[in-house]
């Protein structure tokens, strides 16, 4: 399981068009993504529902998991949508 | 399978293709399918697409959840995060449950436009396979509360 964890960058957050971004990308990945806050219940990062449903605002921290031969590289592009999520 | 859900009209005005709403993040369908509203201008109040509870409350967007799971998102608007709730009044708190027509957010509809903004508010099926979406509503004006569409 790769993990990582990400500051979201100042401004809305992961709203509508992060959110849609964020569970795109994490669509793509053939394994379990999940977003969480830290120490918080971890949700199903391909859902728009479960991602909007975080409420991720600008500058907070949130724990990105992914599963499987590509977690890393999943992890790498979602790191990416949310750097320009600002 | 879920029995089909139909999905009302959260604000009076006239129905719009999700293709033609001025966000590409909406108009292709990226949060999910389902249709739009162009609103009438003046106070709009803005009320909850389905039965179910309040999964999210922001001034400009609200995301409702049905008992069966599924999430409808009403957004008030294109960009209209930026306008921090000015213009917006909310009616309802996050985590009530509410019953479809049920009054949610009253919001300025003319000056969302006065500020340069467009007011059509997307109505999306979240997480819905791309032709779970059945148009109810025709082409022309829908009253709040009457069925938009119907999610398979």
């Amino acid at each position: 399981m790769a993990e990582c964890t990400v500051t979201t960058p100042a401004g809305v957050g992961l709203h509508a068009r992060p959110a849609a971004l964020f569970a795109r990308a994490a669509a793509k990945a053939s394994e379990e993504v999940t977003v969480s806050r830290p120490g918080g219940e971890p949700v199903n990062a391909k859902s728009i529902l479960s991602v909007l449903s975080l409420d991720v605002r600008g500058g907070q921290e949130i724990v990105l998991r992914a599963a499987g031969d590509d977690g890393q590289v999943v992890l790498d592009s979602l790191v990416a949508v949310i750097r320009d999520s600002g | 399978m879920s029995d089909p859900l139909v999905v009302l009209a959260p604000v009076a005005g006239r129905t719009l293709p999700l293709g033609e709403v001025p966000d590409p993040v909406f108009a292709e369908a990226m949060v999910g399918p389902g249709s739009a509203i162009d609103p009438d201008p003046g106070t709009s109040v803005a009320t909850s697409p389905v039965t179910g509870r309040i999964v999210k409350l922001h001034p400009h967007a609200y995301v409702v959840l049905t008992g069966s799971g599924r999430g409808v998102l009403v957004h008030l608007g294109i960009d209209t995060v930026e306008l921090k709730g000015e213009g917006f009044r909310l009616l309802a708190v996050e985590g009530d449950e509410v019953t479809a027509g049920m009054p949610v957010v009253e919001w300025d509809v003319t000056a969302v436009r006065d500020g340069g903004r467009s007011a059509i508010c997307p109505v999306i099926a979240l997480d819905a396979p791309m032709d779970a979406v059945h148009l109810l509503a025709g082409p022309g004006r829908v009253a709040a509360g009457a069925d938009l569409f119907r999610w398979q």
